[in-house]
């Protein structure tokens, strides 16, 4: 790398570069044509069952994964990105949770992502595109914890900040781990403090962790986060 | 020889909660939480489903939410013990074939295997 915030674009959990390099276009066919069968098909009606606790939402597990050094385009990180499932009820979310490593044991350039039913964990996406992030680094062994609580807050509506929340992911990097939280409204003060506020108290993270909301837009232009604050 | 036998009554379990807070310092300082935690809550604007951090992992020892997800993909590494074998080369992702062993699930299943 020779340009420093190169290093930078990669250690940004959810975002992809716009650099080129996509796989060989026949390989690019085939995973684009079995890409679309397993994101579509992935459509049955997830419902609690019987005696099950209903969450307020359906979500859905994602993964994604990239080799270190090969920058992701646009399309590659769609086909990059796998669904796991989709659940409704807390105890679907045990069985998913219970068969998944956690974060602190993923190898890799690594994501989870676990994003309310019908929201890819894209900025692209209509729920993302306006949206921002509070991002969360954290040093090596602490990520399964912090992300175990994130998303338990998340599921259990703690954030309180109505339809806003789109979802939260971990990212599993070479000396650091991040988490963070999307939602939809980027400018909407009142509901980022919101999120923060809680974050602070879900997460019983180190003291002097920073905490940054980044606008998706401006993590795509790689320019400094408009907001950083220490806890 | 145990020689303290105590007769248990039975309990209705209990749907509320009754905390009683007599000095203000025993509020909760986030507007987010109610003293004691929460099971439901009714917010302003309507019900919305709340579940705190400890009835969440609570539920998790329920025979319903140890069974393993119909549908889940085999990644190695990632739901599935690390596997040795690639069946094939491949950058980042690709559907290989299905395993065997996950023969539950319905035809439109999407599994793969990468190389760690």
């Amino acid at each position: 790398m020779n340009n420093k915030f190169d290093a930078l674009k990669d250690d940004d959990s959810g975002d992809h570069d716009q650099d080129q390099s996509s796989p060989k276009d026949s390989e690019k066919v085939k995973i684009e044509e079995e890409e679309k069968e397993q994101n579509t098909t992935k459509k049955k009606m997830v419902v609690p069952g019987a005696g099950e606790h209903p969450l307020q939402y359906n979500y859905t597990f994602w993964y994604s994964r990239r080799t270190p050094g090969r920058p992701a385009s646009t399309q590659s990180y769609e086909q990059n990105i796998k669904q796991i499932g989709s659940f409704a009820s807390v105890e679907q979310f045990w069985r998913f949770y219970s068969h998944m490593i956690r974060p602190g044991d993923l190898t890799g350039h690594s994501d989870f992502h676990l994003f309310k039913e019908g929201i890819k964990p894209m900025w692209e996406d209509d729920a993302n595109k306006m949206g921002g992030k509070w991002i969360i680094r954290l040093r090596k062994g602490l990520a399964s914890r912090c992300w175990e609580n994130l998303i338990l807050a998340m599921l259990g509506e703690q954030f309180m900040v109505g339809e806003e929340i789109c979802g939260a992911v971990v990212s599993v990097r070479f000396q650091e781990d991040i988490i963070s939280i999307w939602n939809k409204t980027a400018s909407d003060q009142a509901t980022t403090a919101r999120i923060r506020d809680t974050l602070r108290r879900v997460l019983n993270l180190p003291p002097n962790t920073i905490m940054e909301y980044k606008t998706h837009t401006d993590s795509i232009k790689n320019t400094l986060p408009r907001v950083c604050v220490f806890l | 020889m145990s020689t303290e036998c105590q007769k248990t009554t039975a309990k209705a379990i209990p749907s509320t909660k009754r905390v009683t807070i007599n000095n203000a310092d025993h509020m909760p300082h986030d507007y987010s939480t109610t003293p004691g935690g929460t099971l439901f809550s009714t917010t302003p604007g309507g019900t919305r489903i709340i579940y705190d951090r400890k009835f969440l992992l609570e539920c998790r020892s329920s025979p319903l939410a140890k069974t393993p997800p119909r549908g889940l993909p085999t990644i190695p590494g990632v739901t599935s013990p690390p596997t040795k074998e690639p069946n094939k080369k491949t950058l980042n992702g690709e559907v290989v074939n299905k395993d065997a062993a996950d023969s539950s699930s319905a035809g439109d299943d999407a599994q793969f295997e990468m190389d760690i």
